[in-house]
């Protein structure tokens, strides 16, 4: 007990003292997973949307896969960009495995299915009273269409925060396709793995403290710009 | 004056079951009607056929002058003339004002014409002081005054009403009442209303409609309820109890 309580107190004086490691760490780990749930956010919302909505051929299968997807292990998203991204994949040519874009992709890979999957899922809960509110309120079928999405926002935003939880805790693909080179491609995560394993307890806490807090302040700035719409007391009462 | 309304032959089909199958129908401008019948006899099918919101399967159907086409740019010039309460109505996430505000928005009207109109309809159903509060958090009441405030935004020349007022109290019931009538009478709105309420049916329409397992067996004004020809209308309208159509 006494090793974590001095590594936790060690980790609280590398954040301090702002470390130069620990920030250029800090600051490659958010750009990595924001960019790539950004990415995501922005191809899967639309496209759960779309498949919730819309008459698609084989839609069933499309998002049993997207389900199945959910759940892909991280080395296997990793070993996927990995034998894209090498010099005998069919990207090789443009170099970028063992760069911050590599791990962009694999984490990527990751978030989609998860926004997408969720998303869908949202929007499938919402009942037909909305598109019929809507109309019937003189909407065009885009702005009724948009109407939905808007109500489903609460299980939108459940989806990304869902899926940012995926990418900052991500380890194995990163590691895959970034190589934790120092200065390069080294994370919070893989940076965790790294000291750890060479003993340096402190400077391991002290990342995974400021990894949760991260996750706690994005997740909380998430729900802030909908807090209207999240409510703590639960309308349900058990007695 | 061409009617609001006519449907010729109109039928809609679920599976091997006809749920609806009307003759002829014709709703005339600025009257109060209201269809009435057993669960089951189509009473909302027609409402949401009249509505645009559901394609019959045969049939000819005249909207406001236009014959029905289908065709998206008809369906929107006809919808924004058209306003529907339904008996839970859906109230967006978000506030009051946002909720009464969409119609409007929608149809591209600026922020303080918005503001105008909404504080307008807000003082007429008596709700000023819920203008920022959560749409969810209101009582049934509450909620169908502020769907027929929202219906009146937008100015409707038809208003249709699918149970107003089930399952809410009787103070809230006569506000809601007295909202129809000056609706249809100040505005010169036609109400077409769904109603299982005999009594509210009585005090409201000009006209009534009788549906009986898909068809209409009968129409009239207020004196259907005494001189009703059918006799499944006559026992419908004393209040017998008759079975489910379903």
């Amino acid at each position: 007990m006494d090793v974590i309580w001095q590594g936790v107190k060690e980790g609280f004086f590398l954040i301090l003292s702002l470390d130069q490691e620990l920030v250029s760490i800090t600051v490659l780990s958010l750009q990595v997973s924001l960019t790539a749930l950004f990415i995501a956010a922005f191809l899967g919302i639309p496209v759960g949307a779309a498949l919730a909505l819309k008459k698609i051929p084989g839609k069933k299968m499309i998002l049993n896969i997207i389900y199945t997807f959910m759940g892909l292990p991280p080395v296997l998203a990793g070993l996927l960009v990995y034998l894209f991204l090498s010099s005998r994949g069919p990207l090789g040519e443009y170099q970028l495995l063992f760069t911050p874009t590599a791990m962009i992709i694999a984490q990527f890979l990751l978030a989609l299915p998860i926004v997408a999957g969720l998303s869908a899922r949202a929007v499938m809960t919402q009942r037909q009273e909305v598109y019929d509110t809507a109309v019937t309120l003189g909407a065009t079928r885009r702005q009724a269409v948009w109407a939905i999405i808007r109500e489903s926002r609460l299980g939108i935003i459940a989806a990304i925060t869902t899926a940012l939880g995926r990418v900052m805790a991500e380890v194995g693909a990163v590691m895959m396709v970034g190589g934790n080179i120092k200065g390069k491609t080294r994370v919070m995560t893989t940076s965790i793995v790294l000291e750890t394993r060479m003993g340096n307890d402190s400077t391991a806490i002290a990342i995974g403290i400021i990894l949760l807090s991260i996750s706690f302040l994005i997740t909380f700035f998430i729900i802030a710009l909908e807090k209207r719409s999240f409510k703590d007391d639960s309308s349900i009462h058990i007695v | 004056m061409t009617a609001a309304f006519t449907l010729s032959d109109v039928n809609k089909v679920y599976g091997s079951r006809e749920v609806l199958n009307v003759r002829h129908l014709e709703v005339h401008h600025n009257y109060c009607y209201t269809i009435l019948g057993p669960n089951g006899s189509g009473k909302t099918t027609l409402l949401r056929i009249m509505g645009l919101l559901l394609v019959n399967d045969g049939g000819k159907i005249n909207v406001l002058g236009e014959k029905i086409t289908w065709e998206k740019s008809q369906l929107l010039r006809l919808r924004r003339q058209m306003a529907m309460v339904t008996q839970s109505s859906y109230m967006f996430l978000g506030s009051v004002y946002y909720n009464l505000a969409y119609g409007l928005k929608v149809r591209g009207n600026s922020g303080t014409c918005i503001n105008q109109k909404v504080d307008e309809v807000l003082e007429i159903v008596g709700m000023s002081e819920f203008k920022q509060a959560d749409a969810h958090s209101l009582s049934g009441g509450e909620r169908q005054k502020i769907a027929i405030a929202r219906a009146l935004t937008v100015k409707p020349r038809v208003l249709f009403l699918d149970e107003p007022t089930t399952n809410i109290d009787n103070k809230s019931i006569i506000e809601i009442e007295k909202h129809i009538k000056e609706i249809n009478t100040t505005f010169k709105t036609t109400i077409i209303m769904v109603t299982h309420n005999l009594f509210q049916a009585r005090r409201l329409s000009d006209k009534l409609i009788m549906m009986w397992d898909g068809k209409i067996i009968e129409e009239g004004g207020p004196a259907l309820f005494e001189e009703a020809r059918d006799a499944r209308t006559r026992a419908f309208l004393s209040g017998q109890l008759v079975p489910t159509m379903i």
